[in-house]
C-alpha cells in the first residue's frame, strides 16, 4: 500500500536522493585520488563531483578548507532537498540535523561556561545543524539563562527535558551533557520511526530500526571502551546508553556492568556482527595490548573497531538504497557522503603529510 | 725605556716587581686554566649543537607523525575536537622539571619531563565516537612533547653554553692579550727603571769615590809636605848631631 | 656561571603558541594549564590566519615574561611573523622552540638556533 502514494509527495526528493548517490565516488575514484602527488591534484581529480564548490579554493588548499567546501556541498544538496520536502519526510529530515544540532549545542554550552564570546563559536557549528534560534543562544551570559530562557526554545528542549537541570549542565562534563542528548535523541527518532502514522510499518521504520538500533549499539560499545580508566562511574554510564538497539536490554545490561574489553567482548557476543568486529580486531583476545591495534600509528592491518564501525554503517546505507518508497534512503545517503568526506580528507591528508602507506584506509563501498 | 703600550701605575720598585713577577705568573697560569676549560666546553658545546641538529631533525619526524595521528582523530571523530579540547584544559597533566647539570664547572639546566597523575581533561572526549583515537593521539603527543623537552633541554644548554664559551673565550683573551703584556710591560718598565737607578748610582758612587780620591790624595800630598818639612827639620838637627858620634865615615868591619 | 635556582625552579610549564591542529594535540597531551581565577590564564594562543601580529607579539612577550613557564614552543610559520623578535630572544629561560606544523613542514634555514649554530660555525 505505501508504495502507492509515496511518489505522490516523496518521489521527486526520492529520485534527487538517488541521483545524488550515484554521483557518490566510487572505488574507481578513490583509486585515482590515491595516485594523487599533491593537494591540487586532488582538487582536479574532485572536479566532476565537487566542481562548482572547490574552484574558490586558494591553489594547494589545507586540508581542512578542503573538507570545508566538501561539507558546502553536502549542506546545500541537503538544503534543497529540505526544502522540497512535505509532511512525513520534512519531519524526518529535521530529525536527521537534531545529531548535529547536539554538537553545535554542546559547542555552545562549552562557550558560555567559559564565557567566551559565542558569536566567534557559530562558525564552527556544523552547517547542518544550524537552527533558527541559534545564535539566539549566544545572548545567554550565564549557564541559568542559557538553559531557562534559551534552550527551552530549541528543538533540542525535550531533550533536556527531564534528564538535565541547568546545575547538571554547569557540573557534569561536556561529554556527558553530549551523550545524554545524543541517547534521548536516538530514542526519540527511534520512536518517531516506529509510531509516526506514515512511517510506521513501511520500509522506512524497517530499514530506520535498523540503521538506528546499530548507532545505539554503536554508542553504548564506544562509551564503555571509552569510559574504562576514567571518572565515568557505572551508573553514570549505564544512564548514557540508549534504551533499544540489538543489545538492548542483556547485552546493555553486561555492557553496564564491564570493567575491561574482555567484558565488553563477552556482553556483545549475542550479535554476531559485533562479535567478528571483535574478533577482527583482535579486541578478543584478553591480551591484546590495548584498545585498537592501531597505537603508535596503526598496526599492520590497520584497521579498528571504529573502522569496522564505520564500514558496517556505509555497508547497512548502501543496502538501503535498495529499498524503495523510504526516507531512509535520505538518511543513507547523508551517512555515506559523510563518508565520502572523511574519506576525501584522509587521502588529502595523507597526501599533504606524505604519510602515503596508510592511504589506503579509507572506506569505500561502491 | 718601556713607553710603548699600557703599564700598570706602580712605583718602580723591588718590591713591586716581585709582585709583578707573582702576577704574571698567576695569569699564565689562569690563561692555561681557561683555555683548557674553554676547550672543553667548546668539545661538549659542539656535541650539543651536534645533537642540537639532529634532534631538530628528527623533531620534524615525530611532529609529523603526532599531526597525522590527529588526522585519525578527525577522521573518527568526524568533527573537529579543538575547541573543545582548548575549552577543557584546565591543569597541565605534562610538566617539565628544571634540573642542573655540571660540565666542567658550568652548571647546565636540563628539563625532565614528568607526568602527573590523576588529572585527565580530556578522558571524556570523543566519549561516543573515536575515543580510542583520541587516546592514541594523547599519547603519541605525549611521545612527541616528550622529545620537544628534550631537545628544548638541548637548546637552553646551547644559549647556557654559548654564554659561558663566550665569557671564558673573553677571559682568556683578555688574560693573553691584555693583562699578560700589561704585566710583561710593567716588568720590563720596573726592571728598566730599576737599571736605570743602578747606573745611576754606579756614577754617582764613582763620582763620590774619584772625588773621595782626589781629597784623598790631596791629603797625601799634604802630608808630605809637612812631612818633608819635618824631615828638613830633623835632618838640621841629626846634622848637628853626627859628630857627636864620628863613626859616620867608618867602614864596616868584616871577618 | 651557574644560572641562580630562583630562575628556573618554579618553571614547569609549557607554553604554545600555534594553529589549531598543533595546540590541539600538543593540549591531548596535557600541556595546557589555565591559572586559578580571577586573571585565568591560558598558556597557549591559537594562531589563525585573522590573527594579527601584535596579539601574537602580546603573547610571546606574555609566555617569556612568565616566571613559570620553561619552554615556549611556536609553530615556525608563526616565528617567521616576528622573526624579528624570535632572533632577538637570546634568555636561556624560558627556553624557545620552534616546531613545524601539519600544513608547514620543518625548515632548519630559518631556525633562530640553528642560525646561530651554523653562524657560529661560520658554515
Amino acid at each position: 500500500m505505501e508504495g502507492l502514494f509515496y511518489n505522490v509527495s516523496n518521489g521527486y526528493v526520492e529520485g534527487i536522493v538517488r541521483g545524488y548517490r550515484n554521483a557518490l565516488l566510487t572505488g574507481q575514484s578513490y583509486n585515482n585520488l590515491t595516485q594523487c602527488e599533491t593537494i591540487d591534484d586532488i582538487k582536479l581529480q574532485l572536479g566532476p563531483a565537487y566542481g562548482d564548490f572547490l574552484a574558490a579554493l586558494p591553489p594547494n588548499p589545507s586540508t581542512s578548507a578542503l573538507a570545508n567546501k566538501t561539507t558546502d556541498k553536502l549542506v546545500s544538496e541537503f538544503r534543497y532537498l529540505q526544502a522540497n520536502a512535505t509532511g512525513s519526510l520534512a519531519k524526518f529530515m529535521e530529525y536527521l540535523t537534531y545529531g548535529y544540532m547536539i554538537d553545535n549545542v554542546a559547542l555552545l554550552i562549552t562557550g558560555t561556561l567559559h564565557e567566551r564570546d559565542t558569536r566567534e563559536l557559530l562558525e564552527r557549528c556544523h552547517p547542518l545543524g544550524w537552527f533558527e534560534t541559534m545564535p539566539v543562544l549566544c545572548v545567554a551570559t550565564n549557564i541559568e539563562e542559557l538553559y531557562n530562557s534559551v534552550l527551552i526554545e530549541t528543538p533540542l528542549a525535550p531533550y533536556f527535558k527531564g534528564s538535565l537541570s541547568h546545575q547538571d549542565l554547569d557540573e557534569l562534563n561536556i561529554e556527558i551533557i553530549r551523550n545524554t542528548l545524543y541517547k534521548n535523541y536516538l530514542e526519540d527518532f527511534y520512536d518517531f520511526v516506529r509510531t509516526h502514522d506514515d512511517i510506521a510499518g513501511s520500509p522506512t521504520a524497517e530499514v530506520m530500526a535498523e540503521v538506528l538500533e546499530f548507532e545505539a549499539d554503536r554508542r553504548s560499545i564506544n562509551i564503555t571502551l571509552n569510559s574504562f580508566g576514567t571518572e565515568l562511574s557505572k551508573q553514570d554510564r549505564k544512564k548514557l546508553y540508549p534504551n533499544f538497539g540489538k543489545l538492548y536490554p542483556e547485552g546493555i545490561l553486561m555492557l553496564s556492568r564491564a570493567d575491561d574489553v574482555e567484558g565488553v567482548r563477552i556482553a556483545v557476543d549475542g550479535v554476531s556482527d559485533y562479535k567478528n568486529f571483535f574478533d577482527q580486531t583482535g579486541l578478543g583476545q584478553a591480551s591484546a595490548g590495548g584498545i585498537g591495534n592501531m597505537a603508535g600509528g596503526m598496526g599492520t592491518d590497520g584497521r579498528s573497531l571504529e573502522d569496522m564501525f564505520y564500514q558496517k554503517e556505509m555497508e547497512i546505507s548502501k543496502i538501503a538504497f535498495t529499498r524503495q518508497f523510504t526516507h531512509a534512503v535520505v538518511y543513507a545517503w547523508v551517512k555515506l557522503r559523510e563518508q565520502e568526506i572523511r574519506n576525501i580528507t584522509w587521502i588529502a591528508e595523507c597526501i599533504a603529510q606524505n604519510q602515503k602507506e596508510r592511504i589506503g584506509n579509507y572506506i569505500s563501498v561502491f | 725605556m718601556s713607553g710603548s703600550g699600557a703599564r700598570e701605575a706602580v712605583f718602580p720598585t723591588r718590591q713591586s716587581l716581585g709582585l709583578m713577577k707573582s702576577k704574571l705568573k698567576g695569569a699564565q697560569t689562569g690563561h692555561d686554566l681557561l683555555k683548557r676549560k674553554s676547550e672543553a666546553l667548546t668539545k661538549r658545546f659542539r656535541e650539543i649543537t651536534r645533537r642540537i641538529d639532529e634532534a631538530k631533525r628528527k623533531m620534524g619526524r615525530v611532529m609529523q607523525v603526532a599531526a597525522f595521528s590527529l588526522a585519525e582523530v578527525t577522521y573518527a571523530v568526524g568533527g573537529d575536537i579543538g575547541y573543545q579540547v582548548q575549552e577543557s584544559a584546565k591543569s597541565a597533566r605534562f610538566r617539565v622539571r628544571t634540573t642542573q647539570e655540571n660540565v666542567s664547572g658550568v652548571f647546565l639546566p636540563a628539563f625532565e619531563s614528568y607526568q602527573t597523575e590523576g588529572n585527565n581533561d580530556f578522558s571524556l572526549t570523543g566519549l561516543g565516537k573515536g575515543g580510542q583515537q583520541v587516546q592514541r593521539c594523547r599519547e603519541t603527543y605525549a611521545r612527541a612533547v616528550e622529545a620537544l623537552v628534550e631537545l628544548a633541554s638541548l637548546q637552553t644548554a646551547f644559549v647556557t653554553l654559548d654564554e659561558v664559551i663566550k665569557v671564558v673565550n673573553r677571559r682568556v683573551n683578555a688574560i693573553e692579550h691584555v693583562i699578560i703584556p700589561r704585566t710583561e710591560n710593567t716588568i720590563k718598565y720596573i726592571n728598566s727603571e730599576l737599571d736605570e737607578l743602578d747606573r745611576e748610582e754606579f756614577y754617582r758612587l764613582k763620582k763620590v769615590s774619584g772625588k773621595k780620591e782626589r781629597d784623598a790624595h790631596a791629603a797625601e800630598l799634604e802630608r808630605a809636605e809637612d812631612k818633608d818639612a819635618a824631615m828638613r827639620k830633623e835632618k838640621a838637627s841629626e846634622a848637628e848631631r853626627h859628630d857627636m858620634l864620628g863613626e859616620e865615615g867608618n867602614e864596616d868591619v868584616i871577618f | 656561571m651557574a644560572v641562580p635556582p630562583s630562575q628556573y625552579k618554579d618553571r614547569e610549564f609549557i607554553a604554545v603558541i600555534g594553529d589549531e591542529d598543533s595546540v590541539t594535540g600538543l593540549l591531548l597531551a596535557g600541556i595546557g594549564h589555565v591559572t586559578q581565577p580571577p586573571d585565568s590564564q591560558k598558556n597557549f594562543l591559537v594562531v589563525d590566519a585573522k590573527t594579527d601580529t601584535a596579539a601574537i607579539e602580546e603573547a610571546f612577550e606574555r609566555f617569556t615574561e612568565r616566571k613559570d613557564i620553561a619552554i615556549v614552543l611556536i609553530n615556525q610559520h608563526i616565528a617567521e611573523r616576528i622573526r624579528f623578535r624570535v632572533d632577538n630572544y637570546t634568555a636561556a629561560f624560558p627556553s624557545l622552540l620552534e616546531i613545524p606544523s601539519k600544513d608547514h613542514p620543518y625548515d632548519p634555514e630559518k631556525d633562530s638556533v640553528l642560525r646561530r649554530v651554523r653562524r657560529l660555525f661560520g658554515e
